[in-house]
């Protein structure tokens, strides 16, 4: 079977007063059908550029070559209305902070009905039944009487929620989730990736989770894809990259890992 | 030696709502706890356990509704004047953004002799040295002294910030998540720098954090919040090794840790 997502040689350039600047450069990576691999890096490593090179989201003034193919279907070839029509359909992104993703004068319910039937059409009762069933799969409790809420009814968690709901109501094959439990309290961080982690295998999506934590990682990829300054630093199993990091720049972030299971050193004068 | 006690510190916010009703808060409920001498003691929650609230009253940013804090046996809490410029010039606070709480307009040795012009404090030597000595204990460049924040990384603005909470040579040193919003590789630094200072000048710490792996590797005790209460505290090591209270067993259950088995091989091959 061929692989679901397949990214070659990408680089995203910004053109700025003194020239361009590549802020990822020959990135390679491949997603299957129903696995996590995991994208991770500091800040300024080029991880999140590479995920919204793939949704075709970069910000203007940016520009990427290579290659991106989602299920066959060029996404660097697109045109913006082809690439409207993959975007919330076939590929879908969650990001870090909800509350700006989601419109505060509409209800969170009528949001994400607006988003399927713009894909598929249909009747707003139909669409409402659906949007419903979405939020029952993530778990917010009492779905019919809260898709009437607006997002400031809901805490942090449950916004978290709501988003995946959003992003999964159309069953796409590739969902990118950027730093989606970085903003979260730690107890609720658990709660959101197992959701994510069994999602993913109930529908058999690939997914993309973009973090700086490689313990999050650890736990949720299959494959991890290190970058630094927009460069890929080790690609490999989720196993190797942590068991036998072939890469200085890799066995110094685990190194730099606060032990949670180990108890303090003496100062080292 | 006790430097500083809570006695049930509680801290109340009033709203009024639409129709001018009142309806009170209790962010900080009945918190009381000790810091000695020399020692750092993390206080650990999730958002809005009240952590926070506890961290701005002890260092007198916010007055408590009730409670008394003592710093070396003296009754502070409603310290004003010349009382609270003495404990001002014990305790110093670092915060979480470097950048907010860095005026961007001044120079860095401007930040680090302010908490001096504040106190009436003569520098060491000339404003110069002494910047220039505060700036080497922390590991930056002293000919950098006449740079503006906005010139350094994440990490070095906290570096400067840690810098200005040690220039007036205070007794406890509060850090509100200092190093929260750093890169892991930074954080690390970070942490071994704040432990290498309190070893050279044997102060405190009062460590603010949500992070419990954090914490584990630069407090001897810790006092873990919950809902404005501390439902637990005890040294690190019983804490993290026999937990007693069942929201802090929650706690360390929900943390990401990588593969044991993963980590053990990378270590061998190291």
């Amino acid at each position: 079977m061929s692989d679901l997502l397949v990214v070659e040689d990408l680089t995203v350039t910004f053109s700025t007063a003194r020239g361009p600047v590549d802020v990822v450069k020959d990135v390679s990576f491949t997603v299957g059908r129903d696995e996590t691999v995991g994208i991770v890096g500091e800040s300024g490593s080029g991880k999140s550029m590479t995920s919204l090179a793939i949704m075709g989201l970069l910000p203007k003034g940016a520009a990427a070559r290579g290659t991106i193919r989602l299920d066959g279907t060029d996404v660097l070839g697109a045109s913006p209305r082809e690439l409207r029509q993959l975007r919330g359909d076939r590929m879908s992104m969650i990001f870090q902070d909800p509350l700006s993703s989601l419109n505060p004068y509409y209800t969170v319910g009528l949001q994400i009905e607006e988003l399927y039937r713009a894909h598929r059409g249909g009747s707003r009762a139909a669409a409402r039944e659906v949007v419903v069933g979405a939020l029952r799969q993530v778990g917010l409790p009492d779905p019919e009487r809260r898709a009437g809420h607006y997002p400031h009814q809901f805490s942090g968690g449950q916004r978290q929620r709501i988003m995946i709901a959003m992003a999964l109501v159309c069953s796409p094959s590739l969902l990118i989730a950027d730093e989606p439990t970085t903003a979260l309290d730690v107890t609720v961080q658990a709660q959101i990736l197992r959701l994510l982690a069994d999602l993913r295998e109930q529908s058999g999506m690939g997914m993309v989770f973009i973090t700086h934590d490689l313990a999050v990682i650890s736990s949720i990829a299959t494959r991890v894809l290190v970058m630094r300054r927009g460069e890929q630093v080790e690609y490999g199993t989720a196993e190797q990259v942590f068991a036998e990091p072939r890469h200085d720049y890799t066995r110094m972030l685990l190194d730099s890992i606060p032990r949670i299971d180990d108890p303090l050193d003496e100062v080292s004068a | 030696m006790t430097l500083l006690r809570a006695k049930d510190l509680t801290k109340r916010f009033v709203s009024r709502g639409p129709l001018g009703a009142k309806a009170a808060f209790t962010a900080v409920d009945r918190v009381s706890f000790d810091v000695r001498l020399g020692e750092t003691l993390a206080v650990v929650g999730e958002s809005g356990s009240g952590k926070s609230t506890t961290a701005r009253m002890i260092a007198k940013l916010l007055e408590p509704s009730e409670g008394t804090l003592e710093f070396e046996g003296e009754d502070v809490t409603r310290a004003k004047g010349a009382a609270l410029a003495r404990f001002r010039g014990n305790v110093q606070v670092v915060f979480q953004d470097p950048f907010s709480s860095l005026n961007p307009r001044h120079t860095v040795e401007r930040i680090l002799m302010a908490p001096l012009v504040y106190q009436g404090i003569a520098p060491h030597g000339s404003r110069r040295a002494h910047a220039k000595e505060l700036m080497e204990r922390v590991g930056l460049d002293p000919d950098h002294s006449l740079r503006y924040p906005a010139q350094f990384s994440g990490g070095q603005a906290q570096r400067i910030g840690i810098a200005r909470a040690l220039a007036v040579n205070p007794k406890l040193v509060i850090c509100d998540e200092a190093v929260s919003a750093l890169d892991v590789s930074v954080q690390a630094q970070v942490i071994e720098l704040l432990r290498r200072l309190q070893h050279e000048s044997g102060f405190s710490y009062v460590f603010i954090a949500h992070d419990l792996a954090v914490v584990r590797q630069i407090a001897q005790r810790v006092a873990v919040m919950s809902k404005g209460r501390i439902v637990e505290l005890g040294t690190t090591a019983q804490v993290f090794g026999d937990p007693r209270d069942e929201y802090t067993r929650t706690l360390l259950a929900a943390i990401p840790r990588i593969d044991p088995e993963w980590e053990r091989r990378r270590r061998e091959r190291a």
